[in-house]
């Protein structure tokens, strides 16, 4: 809707006036062929209506509307309008196309949005700052949170039922697997078919990685180190099967003897080149595998490969 | 009442009475409350019609969503025209309904109602009777037009029959509207009206 013709000072021609709210135009849009020019939220609202201009009955529709032409939009940015908030003490008289920058920051703006002085931490229109009460809108989000925290803990509760489910027959299907593979060896050739399987697209689904500082591995990452690598890999598919051995291989206790003491480890230096790893996302660490060392002597790989932790170094 | 309808009436209000329609008597609009949703309006019978020399009121309601939707209105003063009830005053044009556009205002109405009374459409009536009538016994047409102008509205042209005929009823105990309606309606036939009322 446009803006009240008494707010603007002297005369405001005829051309400038929207024939639907009789204001002067705000935001005008005109009609394709007849170039009538109306508000764009009063000739969107009539269009709502009737497909048809206002004045002239010509058919048009919302998308044929189109932004009027430049002189008219001169004439009316020309305009010289009171702030709106006159009655609440501005005196500010500005140019139209000024004016909505104005009532952003207009110190009379019953609705300027102000900190409460209190410390409350709320933010309230001005108009609005006498009825604010801190206790009584704080009791209001708090009421409001823990109702929040009510439902998380339902779904948290329902959520902890479902996993204990599924971990209940996921032991079924180990146990019945055991079964299977222990009593047919055909099974057994199968199912160490697809474990492998898994294992070459998990490595494939990896990054190549390079250590630039093979000085830099910890041979006795603690837990926590240990704890999140582990998430790191579960996230990037790691197959189950192997991904405690992985980490239990982390542990230099458990590393092949190519890598074990701290004299074959500067010996073997330039052996170490040969390893093919693989990133393991968002960590100091690589994974070697054996599936991707194959040629490797048996002293520099564990079945069925290893984790190695660097403090720094991975690229 | 929304903002974008009393600014729009307040303004068309304003409209009116400084248009040069006032100036000749030829319209005329009143304010019945503040908040300009009811208003007062008033056209004089158009010239070489049979409505010449009336006055007619019209109830003019603004309805919250003007001027999206048309304004309500209908004839106060009792009138003989085939899109106009003459019994509730009822108006059929297409602008106070399907054809209504945002920009109309109130004195572009004022003006239509009066056209409308200058060309009558009979094959879009508002009062079958009368239309029947028009179409029928125009002569008869006009002159009981002239005779509810003269009566209701203030015209001068009456016929000496038509009001005779009038008493006549109303000395066997109709009151003056109902022997109007009826009379019109039988083209003055006397017999007929009398079967109408009692029968």
């Amino acid at each position: 809707m446009g803006y009240d013709v008494g707010r603007f000072c002297g005369s405001v021609d005829e051309e400038l006036i929207c024939p639907i709210c009789v204001g002067v135009l705000e935001d005008p849009l005109q009609a394709p062929t007849c170039e009538h020019a109306f508000c764009k939220r009063c000739i969107h609202e009539w269009l709502n209506h009737q497909p048809v201009c206002p004045v002239d009955r010509q058919t048009i529709t919302s998308v044929q509307l189109r932004p009027v032409p430049r002189i008219l939009k001169n004439l009316l940015s020309r305009l010289t309008i009171m702030c709106e908030n006159q009655s609440h003490g501005c005196s500010g008289i500005f140019k139209l196309d000024l004016l909505s920058s104005h009532l952003i920051e207009c110190e009379h703006n019953p609705k300027k949005l102000i900190p409460c002085e209190q410390g409350c931490g709320f933010v309230v229109p001005k108009d609005e700052v006498k009825d604010h009460n801190c206790v009584r809108e704080l009791r209001c989000t708090v009421q409001k949170q823990k109702q929040k925290i009510n439902e998380l803990q339902n779904q948290l509760s329902e959520h902890r039922f479902l996993i204990n489910d599924l971990r209940r027959e996921t032991s079924l299907l180990k146990e019945y697997m055991k079964v299977m593979r222990s009593t047919n060896p055909s099974v057994r050739a199968i199912v160490e078919e697809i474990e492998r399987d898994e294992v070459v697209r998990w490595s494939n689904s990896l990054p190549r990685a390079r250590v630039c500082r093979w000085g830099g591995m910890i041979s006795t990452p603690d837990e926590y180190l240990q704890d999140s690598i582990k998430v790191a890999l579960v996230e990037s598919g790691c197959p189950s099967h192997i991904i405690d051995e992985l980490m239990d291989n982390s542990h230099e206790r458990n590393w092949p003897i190519g890598l074990k003491s701290l004299e074959t480890r500067q010996s073997k230096r330039r052996e170490y080149e040969k390893y093919i790893c693989k990133r393991v996302p968002c960590k100091q660490a690589v994974v070697v595998l054996q599936i991707d060392n194959p040629l490797l002597d048996e002293d520099m790989m564990v079945e069925p490969g290893l984790v190695m932790i660097f403090a720094h170094g991975v690229e | 009442m929304a903002n974008i309808a009393s600014q729009r009436i307040k303004r068309e209000f304003k409209e009116v009475i400084r248009s040069e329609e006032v100036a000749r008597c030829s319209i005329k609009v009143e304010l019945l409350d503040d908040n300009y949703s009811q208003l007062k309006g008033e056209i004089a019978g158009p010239p070489d019609t049979p409505y010449e020399g009336g006055k007619f009121l019209l109830e003019i309601k603004v309805p919250e969503t003007y001027p999206f939707n048309p304004p309500k209105v209908k004839f106060l003063t009792k009138v003989w025209h085939p899109n106009i009830s003459s019994v509730t005053g009822a108006i059929c044009l297409d602008i106070l309904k399907d054809q209504w556009a945002a920009a109309m205002t109130l004195r572009t109405v004022l003006l239509s109602l009066q056209a409308l009374m200058a060309s009558p459409e009979p094959d879009d009536p508002q009062d079958a009777v009368v239309a029947r009538q028009y179409k029928g016994f125009p002569e008869i047409f006009i002159s009981t037009a002239e005779h509810w102008t003269n009566i209701y509205a203030g015209g001068s042209r009456k016929k000496e029959e038509y009001s005779k005929k009038i008493e006549r009823l109303m000395g066997i105990g109709c009151n003056m509207d109902q022997a109007l309606v009826a009379l019109s309606g039988c083209n003055w036939d006397l017999d007929k009206a009398i079967e109408q009322i009692f029968g």
